[in-house]
């Protein structure tokens, strides 16, 4: 449910974007989806069919890319990737780190035709 | 041959709700109303906390009540006996509330002649940080016996909200409740937040908790 409220808003946004731009066919949509986003792909891909159902989208096909979940140790500022390590540094161990990237959830592009 | 076109468009997909959310953020603050927002997980105790609320300020404020959350038992007539004028809105099997939704739910309720709502936000501690309201503050509970390590499992909604109430602290020597620890793990996320530990139960901080409104509404009321 959390991810077709969300699907839902991001297909309101493309058409919003395609009727601007004149666009009337949409081959591909691409997402972008944080590792650390509360979004699950495999659930997107689920209900997106149901999403785009009567909209400009229904042909559409979905494409969706990962952005890693980048973080920056607090105390001895390496960068390394939470979920690999499990949230400690794999230099120091310590497990307190700013996080740097993976939250996004973003509409990156669409291919029109 | 059909020529393809790529078109970036490199958009947050909550930009479109934040954008909503900004703009009855201003609406509420030109009609005067205060608009609360309280989130916590299911059961942490949102519905006795409100009940408190009113219990504290009705005589100062004319409050409204929305309210989200599915397993809600606040008696609407208890509530509204007390001069509390309460929706119960239908939310449909959804996880969070959008700005849209918040906005349908405070015309619903009529806010003519009223200073303060409350939003009891459905009980959700993932996707309700994610979507803002439009509330002029957000609030969030965490009980004793869910744990001192849920800001560890929770981060984002320990960063975005203004005030944190503990709540339950009656029961908290049966728990392996470590306050200083969820101190320290909670402002590291939000180094301006401030923490009431409540109990919604007995009474305990719930004249604290009052203060913090009306300061924040006096405040709000200056911006
Ligand atoms: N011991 C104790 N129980 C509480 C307290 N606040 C709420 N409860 C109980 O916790 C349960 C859930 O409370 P409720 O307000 O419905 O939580 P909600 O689901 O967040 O709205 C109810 O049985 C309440 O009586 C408190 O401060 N102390
Ligand atoms: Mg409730
Ligand atoms: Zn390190």
């Amino acid at each position: 449910m959390h991810e077709l409220s969300v699907v839902i808003e991001v297909v309101k946004t493309v058409e919003e974007f395609a009727k601007k731009n004149g666009v009337t066919r949409i081959d591909r949509l691409v997402l972008q989806i944080g590792e650390l986003s509360s979004m699950i792909p495999a659930y997107i891909e689920e209900c997106f069919p149901c999403a785009v159902d009567g909209t400009t989208l229904e042909s559409t096909r979905l494409e969706i890319e990962i952005l890693p979940g980048n973080a920056r140790c607090r105390a001895c500022g390496k960068t390394f990737n939470l979920l690999e390590n499990k949230g400690a540094c794999p230099a120091c161990g310590v497990k307190d780190a700013e996080i740097l990237s993976g939250r996004e959830f973003m509409i990156k592009e669409i291919v029109a035709c | 041959m059909e020529t393809f076109k790529v078109m970036e468009i490199k958009k947050s997909v909550y930009e479109g709700n934040d954008r909503r959310a900004e703009v009855l953020r201003a609406e509420l603050k030109e009609g005067k109303v205060f608009l609360l927002n309280l989130m916590s997980s299911p059961g942490s105790g949102k519905t006795t906390t409100v009940l408190r609320t009113i219990e504290a300020l009705r005589d100062e404020m004319r409050i409204g009540v929305l309210e989200a959350d599915i397993d809600s038992d606040v008696d609407a007539k208890t509530v509204s006996d007390a001069g509390t004028r309460v929706i119960q809105m239908h939310s449909g099997g959804m996880c969070h509330l959008t700005a849209d939704m918040t906005r349908q739910g405070l015309e619903c309720l009529g806010t003519d002649g009223l200073d303060f709502v409350i939003l009891e936000n459905i009980g959700n501690l993932i996707c309700t940080a994610e979507a803002d309201t439009g509330a002029s503050r957000n609030a969030m509970i965490l009980s004793v016996p869910e744990g001192d390590d849920k800001p560890l499992k929770y981060p984002m909604m320990f960063a975005m909200v203004d005030v944190l109430l503990i709540n339950k602290i009656d029961a908290i020597s049966f728990f392996d409740f470590d306050f200083e620890a969820v101190r320290e793990r909670v402002t590291r996320l939000n180094p301006g937040i401030r923490i009431i530990p409540i109990s919604a139960k007995t009474g305990e901080g719930v004249a604290e908790w009052a203060e913090w409104i009306r300061t924040e509404v006096r405040e709000w009321k200056r911006a």
